[in-house]
């Protein structure tokens, strides 16, 4: 059992984002990079499959996102096996990273594909219904837990309204994490260090075609500052009764 | 001098005892001495086992350097502590002298009965062997002056003895009620360790009173011999008996009986001593000795050549730690300081040794006869060698629970160090994984942002927005001082205010000062007492690297836990530094007159922070300050080094306190509420101001006690230009 955990550098939401002067990404050169958080997820529910039933966890990184490298670590510190990133993607699009690594996996097979449900910059969740196509593999999204049966496995799918639904998917098979079935474990930052001198990263290059992106950004836009917090002042009594009118008046509550 | 048995004034040996009785006597005694010895190489082996400690120095110093230094808060251990009992009569007086009366009493009682060994079975043969005739010192005034001496001192004993058990048996304080702050599931029992107590001073008493009988009887069975007053105590119980009709064959045949029963004690209570709490007699004198509070302001770095992270197995010990478990006596100093016990969490530092002395103990085979904790289940400290001691046989929530505030390490009596011990274990659970969620995201913060808020790190030094004069950037020009600011005191909105008048007033007095902007990370104080060994490495690191790039003379904080790293943990990597509080350079200032002051007359309560006042001794300068200020200061009844930790400590402020029944920080607020006529409770403590602020609202005392920072009364008692209107209007005394 082989299980690819797909990750992405995305960057911190806490910096400030300021646009490049010709409007069409973000300037990226002072910005601080983390893991896709829902990727962190992907990686905890496959690290539980390996600790469950025994499973060879790759973590799988594009070699030009920023820090990918600490993502990898990262990974590996928490129980990943090895580390490989892909170079020869062109644009930060989903499409052609998902081309990407579809070229990779075609060398190196796995039997499970994770990746996040979606990510600050793919809130769509393009990549696992991407990556499924393009391998031409079974794919599920929105996935809140993965138990392996023989050759299938038995995912729990979420759906809106707190309903769900266990699919029995045929291996292999691309899954979009939504959620772990625990929270995702710590680095100890020693232990990434430890790996820092004990892993090597493998490094795989793979041939893509510019136009499988089919799409091209013209221009972004910073979002507009509309909302403002209200400080309510006055009495217990003033400040109830304007909570109240508040709910009413956007219809938060009935009557 | 010598004289021979026949002349002079002596007493018998062995008097009554027979040719048969004494021969027994001396196969009891080797038996004895062969039992204590086994005990006590079984023990010694035990700390042998340990890892090494590194205190040769420490022990060199206090026995050789500096013997008698007796100084009133000793970092380090000497003869001369060990000597006076220091440690046990502070803040405890009567325990002090009573003891004190016991430890010189058995001393000298022991040493009565070397040197009668001495001169009874070393003496009395080389004599005989050399001259043919048998010599003895145990004649004349030597014999008289040994009686008064040890007459005297086994009265202080039984003195001493008598106020302890009283207090014990009587009135005992609350701490020496045993039961547990963390409670096992299967329950347990711990009468045992109180019948422990009772063996111990019974057979101590014990034997002074056969003693003291033994010599009565003796007197009276030889009819007063004139000499014999100057056994004081046993001439007066004799002529007690010969007043209540006690004849001299009475008294001859009773001796036999009182003199063998007093053997027994005696050769009873040396084998009981190492197997006991009584081993405590051996063991306590070394560890005072090895004892170095260094250890604990500046945490032991992770051995280099462990296989695993953190303490996990016995052999992760080192031999003070392991002479730590057996040096405890149970007072229950650090039980009752410890502000996590006294919150209700699962940890009382006692509980904490005791249980790692009884597992340490199961491991090696030793023997501990009472003393010991029973549970219908093996869980705890009953768990065999293949459990984890740190979150199986210590739970993890009990290590948690800690919030290094070193009350426990400054109240013990015999210098145990819980706190290293403590993050030891820490460091395997982080290692494991074992951890709160909120505090696993403040690691993730500090990683990637370097500070627990995660907040970008670039907006550090956001806010000095708005200052009329803009800090120098200490990385691109010099300055004298350079302020590390802190993560609460830059980030944390309700504190930005006060970082931003301490630089007002700063500039104001002409001080040259800069901090290092972006360049500043946490200084991972608390980061490396949750066991988050190489994220501290990491943050220093980066730390070091940026003060390496900045010109500056002097460090000063405003957070206290960010002193002691910088002062005391950051040498150990390459960077040292001398580092103030800003309440020392607030002094320093207001003093020479840079910051002019009116008096504010206001009756203000101080709180010190531990790592200010208990880890790093600046008491000092806040009260000088406020007395500078013109504020009468009116003590909490824990000041001080004694001060009482606000619970944030340890990274505790990064976990969740709903286990607690009561926070530290309200109990500590109840206490500056109980002072007549106080308004204000001054800190000097970023992480301080927020934890009261929040404890005088949720125990309602918020209307009549005003939480602030000492930099908000200097700013307030500042003599300004008549246009110039306060900063704001926090302290105007109401």
């Amino acid at each position: 059992m082989r299980i690819a955990v797909i990750l992405k550098a995305v960057p911190d939401l806490v910096e400030e984002m300021e646009l490049t002067s010709d409007g069409t990404d973000l300037d990226r050169e002072y910005l601080k990079f983390v893991t896709n958080e829902w990727d962190e997820q992907a990686l905890e529910e496959a690290l539980l499959l390996k600790d469950s039933d025994g499973a060879e966890v790759v973590a799988v990184g594009m070699a030009d996102d920023p820090d990918i490298e600490q993502a990898l670590y990262s990974a590996v510190a928490k129980g990943a096996d090895r580390a490989v990133t892909i170079a020869g993607a062109t644009g930060v699009d989903t499409r052609s990273r998902a081309a990407a690594v579809a070229a990779w996996l075609k060398d190196n097979p796995a039997d499970l594909v994770l990746s996040g449900v979606q990510a600050p910059d793919d809130l769509d969740g393009q990549l696992p219904a991407a990556l499924g196509a393009a391998l031409g593999l079974p794919h599920v999204s929105v996935v809140v837990s993965v138990a392996l049966d023989g050759a299938a496995a038995i995912v729990r799918q979420e759906f809106s309204g707190g309903r769900a639904a266990d699919l029995n998917v045929t291996l292999p098979a691309v899954l979009g994490i939504q959620v772990a079935r625990q929270a995702p474990r710590y680095a100890p930052v020693t232990r990434v260090r430890q790996v820092m001198q004990s892993t090597t990263i493998d490094e795989a290059s793979v041939a893509v075609d510019e136009a499988a992106a089919g799409i091209r950004v013209r221009r972004m836009y910073p979002p507009e500052k509309t909302t403002h917090a209200e400080m309510i002042d006055g009495s217990p009594a003033e400040v109830a009764a304007r909570i109240v009118e508040l709910l009413r008046s956007r219809s938060l509550v009935k009557g | 001098m010598r004289h021979t048995l026949a002349s002079g004034e002596t007493r018998q040996v062995f008097e009554g005892i027979g040719a048969v009785g004494t021969a027994a006597f001396y196969v009891l005694s080797i038996v004895t001495v062969a039992a204590f010895l086994i005990g006590s190489w079984r023990r010694t082996q035990k700390y042998r086992r340990g890892r090494p400690a590194g205190r040769g120095g420490t022990i060199r110093r206090a026995l050789l350097v500096s013997p008698l230094a007796l100084r009133r808060r000793p970092d380090t251990g000497s003869v001369a502590q060990v000597a006076t009992n220091a440690t046990i009569g502070r803040r405890n007086r009567g325990v002090g002298i009573a003891h004190f009366m016991v430890f010189w009493g058995f001393i000298t009682l022991f040493i009565g009965t070397v040197i009668l060994t001495i001169d009874f079975d070393i003496v009395r043969h080389v004599s005989k062997w050399f001259w043919g005739h048998e010599d003895s010192f145990f004649t004349g005034t030597f014999y008289l002056g040994y009686s008064v001496v040890l007459d005297t001192m086994g009265v202080a004993t039984v003195l001493g003895l008598t106020y302890l058990a009283l207090r014990r048996g009587v009135r005992p304080p609350a701490r020496l009620d045993y039961s547990r702050a963390e409670q096992p599931a299967g329950g347990y029992s711990r009468k045992a360790l109180v019948l422990g107590d009772w063996m111990f001073i019974g057979l101590f008493a014990g034997i002074l009173i056969t003693g003291f009988l033994g010599e009565a009887v003796r007197i009276v069975a030889n009819k007063f011999p004139e000499f014999e007053i100057w056994s004081p105590a046993g001439w007066l119980l004799a002529r007690g008996f010969e007043a209540v009709g006690l004849s001299a064959g009475a008294a001859a045949t009773t001796h036999t009986v009182v003199w063998w029963s007093h053997a027994f004690l005696a050769l009873g209570f040396v084998i009981y001593i190492p197997y006991s709490k009584a081993m405590h007699m051996l063991v306590d004198g070394v560890n005072l000795l090895a004892h170095d509070k260094n250890a604990t302001r500046a945490l032991p770095a992770p051995p280099a050549d462990a296989d695993h992270i953190g303490y996990r197995e016995l052999a992760d010990f080192t031999w003070k730690e392991l002479l730590d478990f057996d040096a405890c006596t149970k007072c229950g100093r650090c039980h009752e300081v410890c502000p996590a016990r006294t919150g209700g969490a699962p940890l009382s530092p006692r509980d904490l040794i005791l249980d790692l002395r009884q597992w340490a103990d199961l491991q090696t085979g030793g023997k501990t006869l009472l003393d010991r904790e029973q549970r219908p289940d093996a869980t705890g400290p009953l768990q065999n060698g293949q459990a984890a001691v740190a979150g199986t046989v210590i739970p993890a929530k009990t290590l948690w629970s800690c919030t290094t505030c070193m009350a426990c390490v400054e109240a013990c009596p015999v210098g145990i160090e819980h706190v290293p011990t403590i993050v030891q274990m820490r460091r395997s659970l982080v290692d494991a994984g074992t951890m709160d969620p909120t505090l696993q995201q403040a690691l993730q913060n500090l990683a990637s942002q370097g500070n627990s808020f995660g907040k970008s790190a670039r907006m550090r030094a956001r806010w000095t927005k708005g200052l009329e004069t803009p800090i120098k950037d200490a990385r691109k020009e010099p300055v004298k001082y350079l302020w590390f600011v802190g993560d609460y005191a830059s980030f944390d909105e309700r504190l930005q205010d006060n970082s931003r008048l301490l630089a007002t007033l700063l500039t104001k007095a002409g001080v040259d000062f800069g901090i290092l902007y972006e360049g500043e990370r946490n200084a991972g104080n608390d980061v490396r007492r949750v066991g988050e060994e190489g994220l501290f490495e990491m943050l220093a690191e980066q730390n070091i690297k940026s003060l390496e790039a900045a010109q500056f003379e002097e460090i000063f904080t405003t957070d206290p836990h960010s002193l002691n790293t910088l002062r005391n943990e950051y040498p150990a990597l390459g960077a040292t530094y001398k580092v103030w509080h800003y309440t020392e350079l607030l002094v320093h200032l207001v003093e020479s007159g840079a910051l002019p002051v009116k008096p504010l007359n206001l009756r203000v309560t101080y709180h010190d922070p531990c790592y200010l006042s208990r880890y790093n001794g600046v008491i000092e300068a806040p009260r000088t300050l406020l007395a500078a200020l013109g504020c009468e200061l009116v003590e909490m009844p824990r000041n001080k080094t004694n001060s009482f930790c606000c619970g944030a400590g340890g990274g505790r402020i990064w976990m969740d306190d709903s286990v607690l029944s009561e926070r530290p920080s309200e109990n500590r607020i109840k206490e500056a509420a109980a002072l007549e006529d106080v308004g204000h409770f001054v800190v000097s403590c970023p992480k301080d101001m927020t934890m009261y602020s929040d404890a005088a609202k949720t125990t309602g005392h918020d209307g009549t006690l005003t939480v602030l920072d000492i930099v908000r009364l200097v700013d307030q008692a500042l003599v300004r230009p008549p246009a110039e209107p306060a900063t704001d209007d926090v302290a105007v005394p109401v």
